[in-house]
């Protein structure tokens, strides 16, 4: 094997195993001092970088946004919802980040993320885009659009995610742009139920109606992402998932609701700019109500406003007006606009009342059936001349009568001769006056001063409360005590909601209706009911009457204050069918706008007009004989009582109150 | 030699050969700990970032690549007999020296200095590839002229040689040149028979520093921010305050793995150069020093093969690879415990790395091939 023999390679020699022992102490040295140096650092200085540590670390969190409940109407039509709206955030950052492309850096992301924002949303500019990514090339936060909703983002979403057959991202340097998912509140009806309804200001915080007397059960809770410490003083980061808020099922029933609100609008349509410049009425406000629960089932006003805009001034002031007018005004003309006549509102009722003063008198024993009073045409009490609806007098009235021709003189007797102060102050409060009703909606007026206490009350104030003038009463303060008067007596809390389910759609609360007290006995309502029934058959009432159907109702002409300037406030109370009421209607026409307004058939118009259509609905059937009764009437159409039909000689004039003192 | 005897050493070779298993199996713990390490420090930030897709583990699968690819390397290295190399010494030099001057023209920047180098897709850096090339010559080198040793005139001739490459390192990447004249000085001071000549080698490294820091602009920076790192500007100190914080709020036995507060976002490069930090806060002083006793532990089976290394060629490539190690776990934890200057220096073996891991994985096998030529008798 010797072909060449090698030089041996030299070894290691003694010496410079010396010397790696030398040099393997020298490096184990360093080692060592390191060792003693990271101990010097602990011992001197640890504790106050601990503190350090702790103090730098930010705790941020990241909000998860909850979806705040739907409102719906007994049947589950949504009539208010969050939907989800989505920001274009763009993060420059990752947009700029630099990768390598054959060796060189290049921002690879920057032009076909740009390109495809511009695509997709042609209302962003590309030159501002390039100057956000060159001038804040570290910012991870640009709003680019807001609230879009989600089918305006899909392109961008489609074209980022868009794959090839295998699979492939086909646009895979579409980076830096995200979405940040918000919700906004919406009105499909936009302006139905507007003022029951309410609406929504940022943060959902609801404003007004039922979005803000249920705003925390509407409002959920955000979720959130956060880091923390926990008690060993670590690190934790945990997400909470956001509760959403509950839905509101409410007694409103949606198809009711637009039947009433289309007839407000066509009463308004016939009336506008009729005799006054403005619209068909100072307001026009309608309760629907299931007498036999309390629910509502329809509330409308008029004017009314569109939800999903509500602050929109335009309609509210001229142009002209516009320019000079303050936010004060604007605000002042919109919380007018916002209020909810329904509820907000106190008014004299007129003889709407006279079946509370003939009830009353019956329960207390001071009125019988077989009692006659005679109407001269006016009464004077303590030297003041108050005149009845017919001047010259409606003669010869039982109670029953009196009812049927809104006799104020009757009433006047009925009140001052035989009910007395004690009583009818005391009745007044049985039937709810003066009280809240507690309906569960916000901004309910407080009438306790509005009203005669037996104290302060003077035999006049008594004549004249008989008829329904010289108090303050609420829409639902009316509604809700009438229909105690008409389903024997029991007087249910008015309610809005029905239910309230979990974001899940599980129950979480229903509510009962709830019977407060028993008004009147079952023998007084049933005579009422017939007392009534009478007067939309055969008396005042008769322009409400439908057709084949057996209603009763009751009128009302008060006469506002200051007194004898010819401005009313008409309305109609109803109830049907006559056996067993399923509903009772209260529509209220305050300063129909036409020369001659003391005529409680403009409510009894709109009344009829809107049962003629929710009857079929409701189930109720025609129960009568027609008669061929208010046969071509439409919302215009004129009282054949003033028509000279059947009576001749009966006024126009119905609650009119003469000379009478103010107070 | 004669015929025979030569026979009977290759039987015996083959009947009892030695592997070191030791410093295999040490550099492997040390792998697995650096891999849990660098997932810990890496995977908040990542997991959180577009940048990485939301990828918790974008780091540590990288590392694992890295080092599927190193241990390729290492056993190539292992198998292939070490005395192999003797022969590509010059083109060692010589590749490196292309390599690092060529960088300086069409490298791609990173950081601000051009490091690396593009061959298709796959990048690395040349200044890495110069170290192993460095340890290869020099060991070929000093073999060859070990008895020369003995004058400064030699010792000056092996530096002159040097210098191009060490000058084309430190032209854009000063640490990385530093490491290299270490791992010079190093193998030199073992095969030279002198002393005294250190001295003066490690003067004239002092002086070789202050010119450079000098030269540098942009380093001087980095020298206030050592010297008075509470007061100096808190941008420049940043780094280096926030890895002390990290040190400091570990404490004795540390947060736990996993714990660390200061990798959500405060330490820069918490995956990279800072890595130690994340050490000490997580597993505390007791870690730490764990960490260094295994490096140590490594370091002196380097110099046992070393040591009984059949050869000067092979005990010479184990002492470059040795300090080589040994000078970048110095420098890096020096750098945390702001000890010295901030530069960058990995970690080996627990920081994240493409070329480093590479040339690591290699250097080690070069050891373990130089261990398996080791005659179990004469085990010293």
């Amino acid at each position: 094997m010797a072909k060449k023999v090698k030089k041996p390679s030299p070894k290691l020699s003694r010496g410079m195993r010396k010397k790696l022992i030398v040099l393997f102490s020298l490096l184990t040295v360093c080692l060592c001092a390191l060792i003693g140096r990271l101990m010097y650092i602990n011992y001197t200085s640890g504790e106050k970088y601990e503190k350090k540590v702790l103090s730098m670390q930010s705790y941020d969190s990241v909000t998860i946004p909850y979806q705040r409940g739907d409102i719906v109407d007994r049947n589950g039509t949504v009539m208010a919802t969050s939907v989800a709206v989505y920001n274009v955030i763009m993060d420059c950052s990752v947009m700029t980040s630099e990768s390598k492309v054959d060796g060189e850096k290049v921002q690879k992301y920057l032009e076909p993320t740009i390109e495809a924002l511009v695509e997709c949303f042609p209302e962003l500019n590309k030159a501002t885009l390039y100057q956000y990514a060159t001038e804040r090339p570290d910012s991870k936060y640009i709003i680019l659009l807001k609230k879009l909703p989600y089918d305006q983002i899909q392109p961008f979403v489609q074209l980022q995610e868009a794959v090839d057959e295998k699979g492939k991202k086909i646009n895979p340097n579409i980076k830096g742009v995200w979405f940040e998912k918000e919700y906004q509140r919406k009105y499909p009806f936009n302006s139905m139920a507007c003022s029951v309804l309410g609406f929504v200001s940022s943060g959902n915080v609801g404003t007004i109606g039922l979005e803000n007397y249920y705003n925390d059960i509407l409002n959920g809770i955000n979720g959130r992402e956060y880091g923390y410490l926990n008690s060993e003083s670590d690190f934790e980061k945990t997400v909470i998932a956001p509760q959403d808020g509950s839905t509101l099922v409410t007694t409103i029933d949606a198809n009711i609701q637009s039947v009433v609100e289309k007839k407000i609008l066509e009463f308004n349509a016939a009336y506008t700019n009729n005799h006054r410049e403005g619209d068909g009425s100072i307001n026009t406000a309608v309760i629907i109500m299931n007498p036999n629960t309390g629910a509502i089932l329809a509330m409308a006003d008029y004017p009314n406003f569109d939800l999903n805009n509500p602050r929109d001034v335009s309609k509210l002031f001229t142009e002209e007006e516009l320019l000079t007018a303050t936010t004060e005004d604007k605000m002042n003309a919109l919380n007018q606009l916002w209020r909810n006549y329904c509820v907000s509102e106190t008014y004299e009722p007129g003889s709407i009342q006279k079946p509370f003063t003939v009830s009353g008198g019956l329960e207390t024993g001071a009125l019988n059936t077989d009692m006659t009073f005679v109407c001269d045409g006016h009464e004077t009490i303590s030297g003041s001349f108050i005149g009845c609806v017919a001047l010259q007098g409606h003669g010869v009235e039982t109670l029953e009568k009196s009812l049927m021709d809104s006799c104020n003189d009757a009433l006047m007797q009925m009140g001052r001769d035989y009910i007395g102060v004690k009583d009818f102050t005391r009745y007044q409060g049985i039937f709810g006056f003066g009280q809240k009703t507690g309906i569960d909606l916000p901004g309910e007026a407080y009438t306790a001063s509005l009203i005669y206490t037996e104290e302060n009350m003077t035999t006049i104030d008594l004549a004249t409360n008989a008829f329904g003038q010289n108090y303050n009463c609420t829409m639902i303060q009316m509604a809700s005590a009438f229909s105690s008067l008409i389903n024997g007596g029991y007087y249910y809390q008015p309610y809005m909601v029905n239910k309230v389910l979990g974001a899940d759609g599980g129950t979480i609360s229903v509510t009962e209706p709830t019977v407060l007290k028993q008004t009147v006995s079952k023998g007084t309502s049933d005579l009422l009911r017939s007392y009534l029934y009478n007067t939309v058959s055969h008396g005042t009432g008769s322009s409400s009457k439908v057709d084949g159907y057996s209603m009763g109702g009751k009128t009302g002409t008060a006469e506002k204050l200051p007194r004898n300037q010819g401005n009313y406030l008409v309305s109609f109370m109803g109830f049907a069918p006559y056996e067993n009421p399923e509903l009772v209607i209260y529509c209220v026409i305050d300063e129909p706008n036409t020369a001659d307004q003391p005529h409680s058939y403009y409510a009894q118009n709109l009344a009829r007009e809107i049962l003629e259509e929710i009857f079929p609905y409701m189930n109720i059937f025609p129960d009568e004989e027609t008669t061929g009764i208010n046969a071509g009437l439409d919302i215009t159409g004129t009282d054949p009582y003033f028509m000279g039909e059947r009576d001749g000689d009966y006024l126009p004039v119905a609650d009119s109150v003469g000379n009478e003192p103010q107070n | 030699m004669t015929e025979k005897k030569s026979e009977v050493t290759k039987s015996k070779e083959k009947a009892i050969s030695y592997f070191d298993y030791n410093l295999l199996f040490l550099v492997i713990f040390l792998i697995c700990f650096g891999l849990v390490m660098l997932y810990s420090s890496s995977s908040y930030i990542c997991a959180n970032s577009a940048k990485y897709n939301y990828d918790a583990a974008h780091y540590l699968k990288l590392q694992l690549r890295n080092y599927i690819i190193g241990a390729f390397g290492m056993v190539f290295f292992i198998a292939v007999p070490y005395k192999t190399w003797k022969k590509f010494g010059w083109l060692a030099y010589f590749v490196s020296f292309v390599l690092c001057v060529l960088v300086i023209f069409i490298g791609s920047e990173s950081h601000g200095q051009a490091r690396w180098i593009y061959i298709g897709p796959i990048g690395f850096q040349p200044s890495e590839v110069a170290k192993v090339g460095v340890i290869l010559f020099l060991a070929m080198l000093l073999e060859r002229i070990s008895k020369k040793l003995k004058s400064i005139k030699s010792l000056a001739k092996v530096f002159a040689l040097l210098l191009p490459i060490i000058g084309a390192v430190a032209y854009n990447n000063l640490s990385t040149a530093i490491i290299i004249m270490g791992i010079a000085v190093c193998m030199l001071f073992v095969a030279s028979p002198k002393y005294s000549h250190f001295v003066v080698v490690g003067i004239i490294a002092v002086i070789f520093a202050v010119v450079f820091i000098a030269a540098a602009g942009y380093r001087v920076g980095r020298i206030e921010a050592w010297l008075h790192p509470e007061t100096a500007d808190p941008d420049a100190v940043y780094q280096t305050m926030q890895g002390l914080y990290a040190i400091g709020s570990g404490g004795l036995f540390g947060k736990g793995l996993g714990e660390s507060l200061q990798k959500l976002g405060n330490v820069p490069e918490s995956q990279n150069d800072m890595i130690f930090t994340i050490i000490c806060e997580e597993l505390g002083l007791f870690g730490a020093v764990c960490v260094i006793l295994l490096f140590m532990l490594i370091i002196w089976r380097m110099m046992v093969i070393s040591n009984n290394a059949p050869d000067l060629f092979g005990s010479l490539l184990v002492v470059g690879v040795m300090s080589h190690i040994a000078i970048q776990v110095i420098l890096n934890i020096a750098v945390v415990t702001n000890s010295i200057p901030n530069t960058g220096v990995i970690l080996p073996f627990i920081s994240y790395g493409g070329t480093s891991i590479l040339i690591l994985m290699c250097e080690i096998g070069l050891v373990l091939g130089v261990s398996r030529s080791i005659r179990l008798e004469s085990i010293r």
